[in-house]
């Protein structure tokens, strides 16, 4: 069954990220797949998301964890068949709960049929379908994404004797779009699945399509008419379709994304997300404040995707040198829990498991503009183990109790695809849904009230931000607006009670209405509004006039 | 509890926006709209460049300022707002301002300061003279390090200076603690220091502001109670200071400002100085490269004339002040051509001792007593200009530790004279 797809239903939507390999194994050979994901569909309706993003389930030889794609059209056999993956979108949608998957366009892996193909020989037909050179000097002004592993942009292929381009690991090539069939031939994937009736793509490092002289090969122009063209025929053929930007650039450069509303609907904020996490352990508002105002205006059907963690490491690439040093000081000051330019570690242990902190930063992530992303496992205060390799800490079987395998799988502990997280603190005896959902002060039972808020007003999702700018810096505050519709968000970043004196006489006569416990605070006058907040303690206000 | 009375409810208010800090930089002005911003702008470069993480305010205590002092120093604030394309700041920085006084009180200047960083819990205070514009970034890390990182309670500054100048610190200020107290400061009475958070929570909560002399020298009470409080002090090389002309024709006031204050320090700490011994250097931290040698141009002549002229006309105050020997030394080298004049270390030290044990003593009027000192100082300053014309830093330093070790030999002077006239 396919939703109707009402137009900008993303911009109302929380999306809950999932690893099919990661969340529920159904025929117990230890890795997790389609059936057991669309059981616990009970579970993600309950928890209060509308939308789920599918990690790559394609195909692949998994050196990087599925985003080395092999195979566009099938499913890996670990996770199902592909009528198991129909079968879940089925169940998914008659839950209310749309399905958005991942779309890798930029590269492939090595082993996909079209670069063993063009590498056969210099006169293949699909030669041209990877971008090779006889040398590796073209393209100087690139940067190299994957420090910790790559030396150079350009890779040595002993097949055809050539070097082959690939901005992120060698393994995976970088596909040509200015060759218009790589173009016809991803558009025609992409139609594929949306005729099963998917509900959108999140389309994977975009900004990386295009390679040219004398420029660091980042959103070029020719990128974005690639887009522009995509974005067009889903509209014409699959409208409501949604198209989600993977672009990990300054939101200057984001921008262009958007297009006139003819790009791009949603795009990740990136810079935003490592400054929530500075603002906070500097108790200072600065950083954030700083960024949103950076953030240029966006065509009213475009959204952005806001996030606390994902399943790569925490990104320190759009922030500058000092924040950098700032961030693996506060956050990673064990060098193991570093990866790349980024910190491989959940929610929870980033923020000490403090509970208070885990709230207000999700209070943020719910109430500053924009559609909030969970990723799976942090609803109930999963751990990480930084001692996996790559960002396979952040990628462990879900904690579902505290039984065998915590509720994941019934194989053999010794043949899961990942050791589950063991340890007293964050191991799945300790937290799991089951133990959460019998206590209504459990970390999930508490996001599930704050979604249930989200949910309950269009404000979030569509109002417009203003910023008030209390003399105490420690106070992160704005009121969103839509319509009539006024709510009043107040964040302490403090680990230290505050006292905050807001000026909000432009609401003179309003009453405040907390949306949490829908007690009643005095009304608004003339002058500044007093309040004082504990710790960490954060207020959403509707106003109302009566 | 001194901040009661010290925080209007406008400064508190300021200060509950600011919050916990880990270093304050205190400011205490009147009418200083010329310099103060090339001074903020260095202690805000400082901050940003040394302590980029820690948070920081900038409070200003102002005297009555009628030419935008306050509105210059306010915004140096780093706010959400705040762009500078050149300089990036990770976290705000508050710059506040509390008008204390309608007139300037540096007493309770310094004290109103110290308040605030007392209640924010900050880990270091930092003070910074507004008229400091040779003030460079780097002075902030160099004051405030020591307090903040390195356990440090006072951290007094040494600067780099031309060779004639701070004669009074050099001949009387520097000698005369050291012998007394038993510290090697060079500069006991800077205009730059740094203390500590728990050395602020003293001075305030200890009561010595409650002494006449310790409101009349604020910063020299404070070196005092850290050494007799044996807090850690060090000193910290800086670089050369520019000295404001503001005070410079009121040598009486600076006078009772600095050692009215000093001599008014040994009444209530008898029991402490009389059993030291000698002095002890104290830990200085970075170096200090010589200035080249200056020419100045002295009216030495004018100098012998107010010091004879001194000697002759309040002679009846010097006789109730000083021994009959001692005068008549000083009539003595009165009477001296410019070119034989010379002020001996040695009489000069018994001079300031006996100056010292009168004031205790309260023989005349203490505020004459100082008011005398100043033409004799005059005639030790043209000897001290006269041995250092032609001389190297060396030549300076050899001068200037021989006198110290004068101050140090005669202490039993002093403290003979302090039971005499008692």
């Amino acid at each position: 069954m396919s939703l109707k797809l009402e137009a900008g239903w993303y911009k109302h939507a929380i999306i809950y990220q999932v690893h099919v390999r990661t969340f529920s194994d159904a025929n117990g050979d230890g890795i997790g797949d389609f059936a057991g994901l669309a059981q616990r569909l009970d579970y993600v309706q309950e928890l209060g998301v509308n939308a789920i993003w599918l990690m790559p389930f394609f195909p692949s030889p998994l050196r990087d964890d599925g985003y080395d794609i092999a195979d566009y059209r099938s499913v890996h056999p670990s996770y199902g068949t592909l009528e198991d993956f129909k079968s879940f979108l089925s169940i998914a949608h008659d839950r209310g709960i749309r399905v958005i998957i991942e779309m890798v366009l930029n590269h492939t892996s090595d082993q996909h049929p079209w670069f063993q193909e063009s590498r056969s020989s210099k006169d293949n037909p699909k030669r041209d379908w990877y971008v090779w050179s006889d040398a590796d000097s073209k393209y100087r002004g690139t940067r190299i994404i994957f420090l910790d592993t790559e030396m150079s942009n350009w890779a040595w292929d002993p097949v055809s004797k050539s070097y082959y381009w690939h901005r992120f690991f060698s393994h995976k090539p970088d596909l040509n779009y200015d060759n218009p069939a790589v173009q016809e031939a991803m558009w025609d994937v992409m139609k594929f699945w949306l005729e099963m009736g998917i509900d959108g793509f999140r389309l994977d490092a975009v900004p990386y399509l295009i390679e040219r002289e004398g420029t660091n090969c980042e959103n070029l122009p020719e990128t974005h008419a690639i887009v522009r063209e995509l974005r067009k025929r889903v509209d014409e053929q699959f409208p409501g379709a949604m198209l989600l930007a993977e672009a990990n650039q300054w939101p200057a450069d984001l921008r262009p994304y958007f297009g006139n509303g003819d790009e791009f609907h949603m795009a990740f904020h990136f810079p935003l997300m490592p400054r929530m996490f500075m603002g906070l352990r500097l108790e200072d508002r600065k950083p954030i404040t700083e960024i949103l105002q950076q953030t240029p205006e966006i065509p009213p059907s475009c959204q952005w995707c806001l996030f606390l963690r994902n399943h790569d490491e925490l990104t320190l690439e759009m922030v500058t040198d000092i924040e950098r040093d700032y961030m693996y000081d506060i956050y990673a000051r064990d060098k193991t829990m570093r990866l790349n330019l980024g910190i491989r570690r959940r929610l929870a242990p980033l923020l000490d498991n403090d509970r208070r902190r885990i709230e207000l930063m999700n209070g943020m992530l719910m109430s500053l503009p924009g559609t909030p992303i969970i990723y799976y496992g942090d609803e109930i205060g999963m751990g990480d183990n930084i001692y996996l390799g790559d960002r396979n800490g952040v990628r462990t079987p879900m904690q579902w109790s505290g039984g065998w395998n915590g509720g994941f799988s019934s194989a053999d502990p010794e043949r899961l695809y990942s050791p589950p997280i063991l340890n007293p603190v964050y191991g799945y005896q300790a937290v799991n849904v089951l133990s959460q959902k019998r206590t209504p002060h459990s970390l999930l039972s508490w996001m599930q009230h704050i979604l249930e808020i989200r949910r309950s007003t269009p404000v979030f999702g569509s109002g417009t931000i203003e910023f008030l700018y209390p003399a105490n810096h420690r106070i992160l505050a704005y009121v969103r607006q839509l319509g009539k519709e006024t709510i009043l968000v107040v964040n302490n970043l403090s680990s230290a009670a505050q006292s905050v004196e807001l000026d909000l006489r432009r609401y003179k006569g309003n009453i405040l209405i907390e949306m949490f416990g829908r007690n009643i605070f005095p009304r608004i006058g003339d002058l500044p509004y007093f309040l004082t907040m504990g710790p960490y303690q954060f207020f959403w206000f509707r106003l109302r006039k009566i | 509890m001194a901040e009661e009375t010290l925080l209007t409810d406008e400064f508190l208010r300021q200060l509950i926006n600011v919050g916990e800090v880990d270093i304050v930089v205190g400011l205490s002005t009147h009418n200083h709209a010329k310099t103060i911003g090339p001074v903020v702008g260095a202690i805000q470069a400082g901050i940003l460049k040394c302590f980029p993480r820690e948070r920081v305010a900038i409070i200003n205590a102002d005297g009555g300022s009628q030419d935008g002092t306050t509105e210059l120093v306010k915004n140096a604030s780093i706010d959400d707002l705040w762009r500078d394309s050149k300089v990036y700041a990770l976290r705000t920085l508050h710059c506040i301002s509390v008008r204390y006084a309608r007139v300037p009180d540096p007493s309770r200047a310094l004290q109103t300061i110290l308040a605030g960083a007392d209640l924010l819990r900050a880990k270091a205070c930092v003070i910074v003279s507004p008229d400091s514009t040779t003030i460079q970034p780097d002075w902030i890390q160099r004051l405030a390090r020591p307090a903040y990182s390195d356990n440090f309670d006072l951290v007094c500054p040494i600067y780099q200076r031309q060779q004639f100048e701070g004669a009074l610190v050099r001949n009387l200020l520097y000698p005369m603690t050291r012998s007394i107290y038993g510290s090697r400061i060079r500069e006991p009475y800077g205009s730059e220091f740094a203390i500590s958070g728990r050395l602020v929570t003293d001075f305030l909560g200890n009561g010595i502001m409650n002494h006449d002399w310790a409101r009349m020298g604020p910063e020299i009470a404070l070196t005092i109670l850290a050494i007799t409080g044996k807090y850690r002090v060090c000193q910290s090389c800086l670089g050369a200071k520019n000295h404001s002309m503001r005070n410079a024709h009121d040598m009486v006031g600076v006078m009772r400002r600095t050692v009215g204050a000093l001599f008014a320090s040994l009444d209530g700490n008898f029991s402490f100085w009389s059993a030291v011994n000698g002095s002890e250097a104290v830990p200085m931290l970075g170096t200090q490269a010589e200035l080249p040698p200056e020419t100045a141009r002295i009216n030495r002549k004018r100098l012998l004339e107010m010091f004879a002229g001194g000697v002759a006309q309040l002679e009846p105050v010097l006789r109730s002040i000083l021994s009959p020997s001692l005068l008549s030394e000083l009539q003595r080298i009165a009477a001296l051509g410019l070119n034989d004049f010379e002020y001996p270390a040695e009489l000069w030290t018994k001079t300031v001792f006996e100056f010292a044990a009168s004031y205790h003593k309260s023989t005349i009027n203490r505020d004459h007593i100082l008011q005398s000192l100043v033409p004799l100082y005059r005639g030790r300053s043209l000897t001290f200009l006269s041995q250092n014309r032609n001389g190297s830093g060396d030549n300076l330093e050899t001068h200037e530790e021989s006198l110290c070790a004068d101050f140090e030999r005669l202490k039993p002077y002093l403290l003979e004279h302090w039971a005499e006239r008692k």
